[in-house]
């Protein structure tokens, strides 16, 4: 077992000493405005289909949403628009935010975690075993070596079961 | 207010609701203590344990644990100079100042009593206040009520984030979310995309736990896991106070309870404004300016007593309107909704019983908050120094097993984790959490307002400036809006100079 973690935190530091040097800078006001200027245009595109409404309403169920993606779209347009006049007008340089590819690939993993605890209480039914795998789970990632700390999170993971299971009647 | 009071009392005294009290103020205190943990995120997953609760000992339980999260927030930012809640980065200006000195139990004592204070007047405010906001908000129709939805919208808007533009999308997006689910005028589906269980809409619980709680388990990514060590052996100073310090901490606890009850009254502004504000006006009050920023019992005490005070001001719109006055008492909306409590004048007259044993408890609430800090603050800060390896699984546990016993079923569970996704790719775009929360809470209130004063007027927008109180609400809006661009420019202008 420890051969093994041993094995598993050298891959990681390997791979982590590569990602760690990998930035992406993302033109951030930019980005933001298109995709809610895009994201509002979708929903008021997908609106008639997904928002029934009666000739006879005056005001009908479409009236708030559409609203909503009209305010939304002109925030966004005004977010462009001055990231641009800031660019080509006042040629400063844009709004940039550095995404570290080392923090992404590391937050897929805690996702893929999340993921297949969801997934083996779903499979089995049983949270407890979903929380067994996700205590171990997390351990591991943090690459904690103390035989204390496994048997600590293992007993709450199984209290926290009773508790819901037991003391709060919820059934899984 | 007197007829009730006598049941109220019979209702709060039984050894259940200070038990409740007395463990949401001890897991506030070490929640707030522990920086990255916020009090927002405690009272989401300590929710689905209310589920099974009557309306007093659950509301007492989480009162408990958002006003100990007021000081327990300071017992870091004292120690070892790291906030442990956003607005206690304001206690942390002197607090640590002063523990460096060699005071560090003083300065723990001076935030202690200072929050009390600060809470016990904002609990008697909102015991005094709450019915006559209560009568006033009765009068308002449907045009002023969707005002005063959109001036706490823009406020936290305004507030949330370092952008207020990005802050109104938040919020639309947040009142997007509200729409999905039966209409609730004419019960059609709306943005269901064909899935049966999205008819009933999504619930606000399951939505927060992905948008505050899971979110900052994938932020784990961006930190390094370190021992948080608060050296509980700096709390070996005696710990007095003398009576020239108390005289001098009279003067800006009382002005900052008072200017923390004003602000945490305005639908969607909270303690770290409240915090700011307070300080700055305790300084420019002072005469001993030049202690502030290097332990300063004034400081301490203005920073303290404000973020306290804003606890029971934001229960005011929240009891009497349904509009939360900050994020955290958003989610006690659903503990009160539970037990068919709807907020509005009439919680105060036929479950007035009710409700004065909550206004009433939330004094005991502030005194257990005393009680618990002036004896186990060294156990707090023990406690806090758990590693993360073992906490975060357990906040993990705690999410998936509050998602699923919401509704019973792993959908929600799904739900949760999608939301976590989506709110993880809004913080890299550097957009607020808390406006799409309120979005959220106020959708439904908000569109039927708005839909049933245009049907009212046959369509004119001309309703919501018909009557003084939306001519007031406009006015209000425009000049929040004035100011909040005016120091957004300011603070702008200043990080250019640096």
């Amino acid at each position: 077992m420890k051969r093994w973690m041993d094995w598993l935190d050298e891959k990681r530091d390997t791979i982590g000493e590569k990602l760690s040097k990998k930035e992406m800078k993302l033109p951030i006001d930019i980005v933001t405005g298109i995709f809610f200027l895009l994201l509002g245009a979708v929903i008021l595109l997908i609106m008639p289909k997904q928002v029934p409404v009666s000739d006879s309403d005056v005001i009908n169920g479409q009236a708030f949403p559409t609203l909503l993606m009209a305010v939304m779209m002109i925030c966004s347009g005004v977010v462009l628009a001055k990231e641009l006049y800031n660019i080509f007008v006042k040629k400063m340089p844009p709004a940039m935010k550095n995404i570290n590819l080392l923090v992404e690939v590391k937050a897929l993993e805690i996702l893929a975690i999340l993921l297949l605890t969801y997934v083996i209480c779903r499979v089995t039914d049983l949270f407890v075993a979903g929380a067994i795998f996700c205590s171990l789970a997390f351990l591991i990632y943090f690459r904690c070596r103390k035989l204390s700390y496994y048997a600590i999170t293992l007993t709450v993971a199984v209290l926290i079961w009773i508790a819901f299971r037991f003391g709060l009647n919820v059934n899984f | 207010m007197l007829e009730y009071i006598g049941p109220a009392l019979q209702h709060l005294f039984t050894v259940e609701n200070f038990l409740w009290i007395n463990l949401g103020v001890f897991i506030g205190s070490v929640f707030a203590a522990v920086p990255g943990l916020t009090v927002i995120l405690c009272v989401i997953l300590f929710l689905p344990f209310t589920y099974k609760m009557t309306a007093i000992p659950g509301m007492m339980f989480l009162l408990g644990i958002y006003c100990a999260g007021g000081y327990g927030g300071s017992v870091s930012a004292i120690l070892i100079n790291t906030p442990g809640t956003p607005h206690a980065a304001t206690t942390m200006m002197d607090g640590h100042p002063l523990s460096q000195k060699g005071r560090t139990k003083a300065a723990l004592k001076i935030a202690l009593y200072a929050s009390t204070f600060g809470g016990i007047f904002s609990a008697l405010m909102l015991l005094f206040l709450g019915p006559q906001v209560a009568e006033i908000a009765a009068q308002l129709g449907t045009a002023e009520y969707f005002m005063v939805c959109v001036f706490g919208l823009t406020i936290i808007a305004g507030v949330s984030g370092k952008s207020m533009i990005k802050g109104v999308i938040a919020a639309c997006i947040g009142l997007l979310i509200s729409c999905i689910g039966a209409d609730p005028m004419t019960s059609y589906d709306r943005f269901t995309f064909g899935i049966p269980r999205l008819y009933l809409g999504l619930d606000l619980a399951i939505c927060l736990i992905g948008l505050f709680a899971l979110v900052e388990i994938l932020a784990k990514a961006e930190k390094k896991p370190g021992p948080l060590l608060l050296d509980t052996k700096k709390m070996n100073d005696d710990g007095k106070i003398t009576k020239e310090e108390y005289k001098r901490m009279l003067r800006p606890t009382l002005l900052s309870s008072l200017i923390g009850v004003m602000v945490g009254i305005v639908p969607g502004t909270g303690a770290s404004e409240a915090s700011w504000f307070s300080y700055d006006r305790a300084k420019a009050m002072s005469k001993h300016k030049e202690e502030f920023g290097h332990g300063s019992v004034e400081g301490i005490a203005a920073a303290e007593a404000a973020n306290n005070a804003v606890t029971g001001a934001t229960l005011i719109p929240l009891l009497t309107m349904g509009i939360p006055g900050d994020g955290t008492v958003a989610i006690m909306l659903s503990a009160l909704m539970i037990n068919g409590l709807n907020p509005g004048l009439s919680l105060f007259t036929t479950q007035g019983d009710i409700m004065y044993a909550i206004m009433i408890g939330l004094i005991f609430v502030n005194l257990f908050m005393l009680f618990q800090g002036s004896f186990l603050t060294k156990l707090f800060a023990k406690v806090v120094s758990i590693p993360q390896e073992i906490l975060t699984p357990i906040i993990v546990l705690f999410c998936f097993a509050g998602a699923y016993s919401v509704n019973k079923n792993y959908f929600d569970v799904g739900v949760a984790l999608i939301f976590a996704v989506v709110a993880w790719l809004l913080r890299k775009l550097d957009m607020p959490p808390v406006p799409i929360l309120l979005g959220m809470v106020l959708g439904n209130m908000t569109e039927t307002n708005f839909r049933r004063a245009l049907l009212i007027s046959n369509g004119s927008p001309a309703i919501f400036v018909s009557s003084i109180y939306c001519i007031i609400f406009v006015v209000l809006i425009v000049l929040a809006v004035a100011t909040l661009i005016r120091s957004k420019m300011k603070e702008a202008k200043a990080e250019g100079k640096k």
